[in-house]
């Protein structure tokens, strides 16, 4: 099977480095992009299965990057992984369909579950909707 | 003794610290002189002004009195004697000596003399020698010679003469008047006594109050006639009489006590000196008698306003009490409203700085976990390693994971105190669920020895409450209940519920039989970070979170403790939440769904 795509966008670049590794260990490709708007032109090279997505950046910040990367109609899950959570940008973030939300430090173990689960979701996701167009 | 520390305001403030009661002391002992001064000063100063007033006019009165006394009585005795000389003078002018020296014709005239008033005793006509030549009278005085009398001679001299009172021959206190004729170049005399007791009672009948009197006294001091109180006809004054002088004469005399142990007390005395014969008429009463009714006055006056003062110094006090009572309340209320400005001000900022501490720290320990996980897989793949290096290895980075999972907790922690967390209004029926609350943590506190005793009060209503938010807050209570037992092998954790007494809400009452709270930490249990437990067991953060889920549930919370006794924590809720809470819940849900 083809190794699952992953974009990292966090502004902490030893983390991003750091999480990469672990990451390309456990058979996962991974991107980094430091920022909002180099995510977003990682989008324009690569299609990624899972957004793994800081809130708090430089720039622009985690939910708007969010809502730009939803406008682009793709096939893709977003984890938001951020050290600044609150109760206000979960509830953002969840109704612009982030699939999961999660408080830095988070365990590996925890990260790569919740990164299998949407990476299925977005597989089915995608497949459900090949199978309308086919049906269509 | 109890501590009792609140953060609602009900009792803590009542009674005041030291400082504050000595500024109200001040406060009342100010207003109560401001007052006193202010009142009672001009009331005094009229009182004493009216009062001086009116002594000094009832002084003059008694003068003015006395004065008018005194030239009546001037007038009755000087004209007494002169209506007795003057009728002697005319019988010595209108009869002969050869006429007069008859017993009958002296007799007749004797009786003419007499029938008005009776006031002689006796009548006598003498010669040139000092020789009776005609007595009428009750004495057998017809053969004593007056020759070398000392009233002969001053009348020889004068041609009328009004003697002092003298016993002469009859022995008996008495007074002449003796008037001269010249008939025919030959002297003779035509002499009278006066009736003592007529003369006398003139002055001894005159009352002047109770203590006064009227005296008539010679120039020697000795007593004219009879006084009712200082001593007896003929006896010498036991005061001095002094130069004649013109006119009348007022005085004030000391009070005197002489050798017969008389005591005269103070004295008003009026006193005159008659023309003839040169006698000295003197009222006097007592100081005090003649000032009586002024005295008397004066001290009605006095006694009412000091009654009025006393009035209105009590008025003052009670008004004053009342004052700084309401003062006091004032204070309190302001206190109380500093206190939560503070409480809340102080959640605040330390909310927004542990919420930006938190955050900076929960990067930086992501990337120290992920370092220790690529350690971790590194040191997976080296098969060479040397085993007690791998030990040792392993057991460090076991420790690592765990001091992060330790940061994570704190900071997790003050994140959720910061965070206005998304409430849920949900029912929740507070019996059932302390019931849970109670379960769940009764399989951690068996092992401790630590029993729980609930006491719920039945049928209570449902409440309208977050679910989360009060199972955080009765968490954290029970554990802290049971840590306070730390150190002992057993222990009481009592909850109980009561309704509230206006039907509003719900008491709720978690007490424990631990080591109770100094009485210095009462006050800052519910601040942020404080802990009296050991570095790493506590963060200090858990009442305060409890303190404003409660509050913002609408409720209150406070602490009883008794050191060495024991804690009850007391919280009440409402039965519906507070209007902002429900406010705030409304336009949350309207802005997540659009």
């Amino acid at each position: 099977m083809k190794e699952t795509q992953i974009l990292l966008v966090d502004d902490e670049v030893i983390f991003t480095r750091n999480l990469s590794k672990l990451l390309e260990v456990r058979g996962y490709e991974v991107t980094i992009a430091n920022d909002g708007k180099s995510a977003l032109r990682a989008f324009g090279e690569k299609k990624f299965d899972v957004v793994v997505l800081d809130l708090k950046m430089p720039g622009m910040d985690g939910i708007a990057t969010l809502e730009e990367i939803k406008q682009l109609g793709l096939f893709t899950e977003t984890l938001i992984l951020t050290g600044h959570g609150s109760s206000g940008t979960k509830a953002k973030a969840d109704q612009l369909g982030a699939y999961a939300y999660l408080n830095k430090p988070c365990d590996l173990d925890d990260l790569l579950d919740m990164i299998e689960m949407a990476s299925k979701k977005k597989h089915y996701t995608e497949k459900l909707d090949d199978l309308g167009k086919m049906i269509r | 003794m109890q501590d009792r520390a609140t953060l609602n305001g009900d009792t803590a403030e009542k009674n005041g610290n030291p400082q504050q009661k000595i500024q109200y002391g001040k406060l009342f002992r100010r207003f109560i002189l401001l007052t006193v001064v202010c009142s009672l000063v001009p009331l005094l100063l009229v009182g004493w002004g009216i009062n001086i007033h009116y002594t000094r006019f009832a002084k003059s009165r008694l003068i003015n009195s006395l004065q008018t006394q005194l030239a009546d009585h001037r007038k009755i005795v000087e004209l007494f004697l002169l209506e007795r000389t003057s009728r002697l003078s005319l019988i010595a002018q209108t009869h002969s000596r050869d006429y007069l020296s008859s017993m009958l014709n002296l007799d007749t005239v004797f009786e003419i003399l007499n029938r008005q008033d009776g006031s002689y005793t006796d009548l006598g006509v003498i010669d040139a020698g000092g020789r009776h030549l005609a007595y009428i009278g009750p004495y057998d005085l017809m053969d004593k010679n007056y020759k070398n009398e000392f009233w002969f001679k001053k009348v020889m001299e004068k041609g009328i003469f009004i003697s002092d009172m003298f016993m002469g021959f009859r022995k008996v206190p008495h007074f002449i008047i003796a008037v001269l004729r010249i008939e025919k170049e030959k002297k003779w005399i035509l002499r009278a006594t006066i009736d003592t007791k007529v003369f006398s009672s003139l002055v001894e009948s005159v009352q002047v109050g109770k203590s006064g009197e009227i005296l008539l006294l010679n120039r020697q001091g000795v007593f004219q006639a009879a006084p009712r109180f200082s001593g007896e006809i003929m006896g010498k004054a036991p005061f001095p009489v002094g130069e004649i002088q013109k006119g009348v004469r007022i005085y004030v005399s000391e009070s005197i006590t002489n050798e017969k142990t008389q005591r005269f007390p103070r004295q008003i005395i009026a006193q005159t000196w008659l023309a003839e014969p040169r006698w000295l008429l003197m009222i006097r009463q007592d100081y005090a008698e003649a000032l009586n009714e002024v005295n008397h006055a004066n001290k009605v006056t006095l006694i009412f306003l000091h009654l009025s003062a006393l009035v209105i110094l009590i008025a003052t006090i009670v008004v004053t009490h009342h004052m700084i009572a309401v003062i006091k309340k004032r204070d309190l209320e302001m206190d109380y409203l500093n206190r939560q400005f503070m409480q809340a001000s102080k959640l605040a900022s330390i909310g927004e700085l542990s919420a930006g501490v938190a955050h900076e720290i929960n990067n930086p320990l992501a990337i120290i976990l992920t370092e220790r996980q690529i350690l971790l897989d590194v040191a997976g793949q080296l098969s060479d390693l040397n085993p007690d290096f791998k030990i040792q290895f392993l057991d460090s980075m076991e420790q690592i994971d765990s001091q992060i999972q330790r940061c994570k907790r704190i900071t997790h922690n003050l994140l959720r105190f910061s965070r206005r967390t998304h409430s849920v209004i949900e029912t929740v029926d507070i019996n059932e669920f302390i019931g849970e609350v109670v379960e769940l943590m009764e399989r951690e506190a068996r092992t401790s020895g630590i029993k729980f005793f609930t006491d719920l009060e039945e049928n209570l209503p449902v409440l309208r409450s977050d679910p989360s938010q009060l199972q955080q807050v009765l968490l954290n209570m029970i554990t802290n209940a049971m840590d306070a037992h730390d150190g002992t092998s057993y222990g009481n954790i009592r909850i109980h519920t009561r309704s509230d007494k206006n039907k509003e809400g719900v008491n709720i009452g978690i007490s424990d039989s631990g080591l109770g709270i100094a009485p210095e930490n009462l006050a800052k249990i519910f601040d942020p970070f404080f802990t009296t437990k050991a570095v790493g067991k506590g963060t200090g953060l858990g009442l305060s979170i409890c303190y404003s889920i409660i509050k913002r549930l609408g409720g209150n919370i406070s602490v009883k403790s008794e050191a060495g006794e024991g804690t009850e924590f007391t919280m009440f809720l409402p039965f519906e939440p507070p209007l902002e809470l429900k406010e705030s819940i409304m336009t949350k849900t309207k802005g997540e769904m659009p």
